[in-house]
């Protein structure tokens, strides 16, 4: 690190660990590039106004009671009134919605919808705006962690709400508080079908239900362990029926919302997972096994290779590797401390770009550069879209791919000229001056070159912003 | 100049000299050996596609799977009933141009889905994640080929396959893309992306409905890039969603409708090609024997594939049937692999592009070719 001079250093420390600079982060970073991250290390606060997990559940009932009363009240008028006078529409519009515009009725008719877009709109332009953007980076990286996908009627309006809830309120403490909150959550619950699952001996097996692995497989092989930390077909089955029972509240039915230890789903017994024997009764046994998962090394192993894959490289370093999964057991898996550890190593400053950007690092790094202060959804959308990383579609409990191979092919790198081309056309930006601001590069460089010497102000941050310098970080 | 006039005149000599060995198969009139390999990822469930209805065990495993689709099967030989949705293939199967194998595994012999596939694609027993099995075929045999994605997934990799994939954005002006190739002279990796991507979106043409990313849309598109005698002689394609741990009949209705589709697709947009192409559809591995307690399956290991395409010598079920009985499940508990898919594949490289035992062997260092006939 010492023949880097702290100008260079700063440079690293916007892109490689942060969100790309902001106007006059640069500057900021270049005193004490190492200090000025780490006190980056904020909380973020998400704003209380929009719906909570909690809250879904009720839109979703509303949502529900509505669309059959109005599927009623169309039946009934269908049969009443006059056929030529109805308009032919979706049987789930209430009667009063002649002359509103077709984009009121949207709105309105499917909350499921609009909840995810206001969540993970909201999610993204706190990124865009945010001064600790290292922070957000580590929300992604935990998002993706446990990835749920907004597939479904329960899962679209779910699936914001797991990041904003369960991994930030966690997001620099205990990985083991993180992980035992998410594996509670509704969205995790239900996307991975343990809300229905129940033990093969529980009271609640007769009606043809039963277990389900779905949850517990992916808790061991994606959030924990790792797919070869040394679990069998056995365990999973073990900690699948460690944590039956554990499900979401029906409103309606349950009068509450939010997670629920139903009892009588839960198999009774002893469990025995990795050879550890687990007598706690109820819900307490299912946290307990979770609370040893968590700790278990080779989960410190998976989690702090994944994290230097995501911050630095690739080929992830096993000095920076084991530095990390060092501090995580001398702190009980404290994400804010194995933090620190990384930002302090000297291999996480190596000077050449180790990674082409993701779609999302990519587009808030454009709009950060340029000091965009708003975006609409609607555009939000778009582009995610046909950069293929739209919030909460993985698709996978896996998540999506962190590594570079899987986003920079030919059609990727076409889509991303084509954004670019059209953000350049409507922001005329100084390209020099966002050049200096976010990679200070130096006169002999080649992209200098090419942007100094671009035939127009928009032919000029084309260049910039798909630069080999600007795609990487 | 929008791009792709510009990129018309710039690999217009390019694609003319791509076209090296096709001068002799040309003369006798026949198309060139075209291979498409599509990969479902998420574990497909064969007990529920190509249903053993001679099975005993059959119903008692899955009562209410069963009960659902039992008396609309579309039957095949030997007992097997192909799941209703999926009628297309049902008439390749009655036009010899369709060959289910039954109980197939990778030999990958645990239950995650990402290394299952990761397995699958690389077609190695130790793993490497940048080297896939059509990869080193492709490379082997100097074919063009391309994956309908946006980046190249495993199967693929250590080859020059291209990618492509719909956009929704307009093209930018062709002086940038100019100007781009000049700031990528010393980047190989951005430089190179550039170059195909540029090739592939003329291939594609503009007529390609651009915003649309599902399975049957893609398989349209697939079909366009490789219906010509000097274009591109194998592609991949990938259909997700096979993960049905919950209220699979709807679902797997769904997937298996898209699926077929999708091989319908394929058929209409090669046209005359279709005679000499073999459409590979596989997966990373099966489903439990028995339905879970949540109205679907849970991961498992033996599972089926499919070949499709007028090459193929169809209209024959293949594999051997291990049973469903607890005793002759692996583990108790899912359908034993008695063949093994990388087997599968190398025979259909054997026959069909004409690699020897030692480039197979380099292929798929740990399987050798059957000796079934499996093309025309």
């Amino acid at each position: 690190m010492a023949e880097e001079t702290n100008a260079e250093l700063a440079i690293i420390a916007v892109n490689r660990f942060g969100l790309g600079a902001r106007s006059g982060e640069l500057k900021q970073a270049k005193v004490d590039p190492q200090q000025w991250l780490i006190k980056q290390l904020q909380a973020i606060k998400f704003s209380t106004d929009l719906p909570s997990s909690q809250q879904v559940f009720e839109i979703m009932a509303e949502y529900r009671k509505n669309k059959s009363k109005a599927k009623q009240q169309f039946t009934e008028k269908m049969q009443t009134a006059d056929m030529q006078n109805i308009e032919m529409s979706d049987p789930a519009n209430t009667s009063n919605n002649k002359g509103k515009s077709k984009k009121d009725k949207n709105t309105k008719l499917n909350p499921l919808k609009s909840t995810y877009r206001t969540l993970t709109t909201d999610t993204f332009k706190q990124a865009m705006l945010s001064e600790n953007s290292l922070s957000f980076r580590l929300l992604d990286f935990f998002s993706n962690h446990f990835s749920v996908s907004a597939q479904g009627n329960f899962m679209v309006p779910l699936a914001g709400t797991l990041e904003r809830e369960a991994i930030n309120d966690n997001l620099l403490g205990r990985f083991e508080d993180m992980l035992l909150a998410v594996s509670k959550h509704p969205a995790m619950l239900v996307y991975l079908n343990n809300e229905k699952s129940v033990g093969p001996t529980s009271r609640a097996s007769k009606k043809n239900r039963g277990l389900n692995e779905n949850l517990a497989r992916e808790i061991l092989e994606l959030h924990t362990l790792g797919v070869n930390g040394g679990y069998q077909q056995a365990d999973v089955i073990e900690l699948a029926k460690g944590i039956t029972g554990w499900s979401v509240a029906i409103p309606k039915r349950d009068k509450r919302s939010g997670f629920l230890y139903r009892a009588h789903g839960h198999e009774p017994g002893r469990r025995n997972l990795l050879g550890v024997k687990y007598s706690q009764q109820g819900v307490k046994q299912g946290e307990a096994m979770l609370r040893d998962l968590a700790r278990h090394p080779n989960t410190s192993k998976h989690i702090c290779t994944k994290l230097v894959r995501h911050f630095i490289s690739d080929s992830p370093s096993p000095q920076l590797v084991d530095a990390l999964q060092a501090r995580w057991q001398a702190t009980n898996g404290n994400i804010k401390e194995v933090m620190i550890t990384l930002i302090n190593h000297q291999q996480s400053w190596l000077p050449e770009q180790q990674k082409f950007k993701t779609p999302r690092e990519f587009v808030l790094s454009v709009l950060r550069a340029l000091g965009v202060k708003k975006i609409k959804e609607k555009q939000l959308f778009f582009v995610l879209q046909s950069l293929g990383q739209m919030p909460m579609q993985a698709g996978s409990p896996a998540g999506y791919s962190d590594e570079q191979q899987d986003w920079n092919g030919g059609s990727a790198l076409m889509s991303r000229i084509e954004w670019v081309a059209r953000v350049a056309k409507s922001y005329r930006a100084n390209a020099e001056k966002i050049m200096q601001q976010t990679l200070a590069l130096p006169t002999s460089n080649r992209t200098y070159k090419s942007v100094i010497r671009a035939e127009s102000r928009e032919a000029a941050l084309t260049l910039l912003l798909m630069s080999p310098e600007f795609l990487r970080r | 100049m929008q791009r792709r006039q510009f990129v018309k005149m710039l690999t217009a000599s390019l694609v003319v000299m791509q076209t090296p060995a096709f001068a002799s198969t040309l003369k006798n009139n026949k198309k060139p050996s075209k291979i498409v390999w599509i990969i479902q990822r998420g574990g497909m469930d064969s007990l529920h596609t190509l249903v053993p209805t001679f099975d005993p065990d059959y119903s008692r495993l899955r009562p209410k799977l069963s009960r659902s689709i039992n008396d609309k099967l579309l039957m095949l030989d030997q007992g097997f009933g192909l799941h209703p949705a999926l009628t297309h293939m049902h008439q390749l199967y009655k036009q010899k141009q369709l060959l289910p194998i039954v109980a197939v595994g990778s030999g990958y012999g645990r239950r995650s889905h990402f290394d299952g596939q990761d397995y699958l694609e690389s077609g190695l027993t130790t793993m490497d994640h940048d080297n896939g099995w059509l990869g080193r075929a492709v490379d082997i045999k100097q074919k063009d080929a391309i994956a309908i994605a946006n980046s190249l997934p495993i199967s693929l990799r250590n080859s020059k396959a291209s990618t492509w994939y719909p956009s929704n954005l307009k093209d930018a002006d062709a002086d940038i893309y100019e100007s781009l190739l000049g700031l990528y002279q010393d980047d190989e990796l951005l430089r190179s992306r550039l170059e195909q991507g540029l090739k592939v979106q003329v291939m594609a043409g503009t007529s390609t409905n651009k915003r649309n990313g599902k399975f049957v849309s893609l398989a349209r598109s697939c079909a366009k890039l490789l219906a010509s005698d000097n274009g591109t002689d194998c592609a991949m394609l990938e259909i997700g969603g096979w993960d049905t741990h919950n209220n699979q009949i709807g679902r797997l209705d769904r997937q298996l409708q898209e699926l077929d589709q999708g091989l319908a697709a394929l058929r209409t947009g090669l046209g005359d090609y279709w005679q000499n192409t073999v459409v590979i559809v596989a997966t990373e591995f099966g489903r439990t024997a028995k339905e879970n307690g949540t109205g679907g399956t849970d991961h498992g290991t033996g599972s089926a594939m499919f070949l499709a395409g007028g090459a193929v010598k169809g209209g024959q079920v293949l594999g051997q049937w291990p049973g469903l009985a607890d005793a002759q499940l692996f583990q108790q508990r899912d359908l034993m692999p008695t063949t093994g898919v990388f087997s599968w594949l190398a025979t259909v490289l054997a026959q069909h592009w004409q690699l020897t035992d030692k480039q197979l062997a380099e292929i798929f260092p740990d399987s050798k070719s059957y000796q079934q006939q499996l093309i025309v």
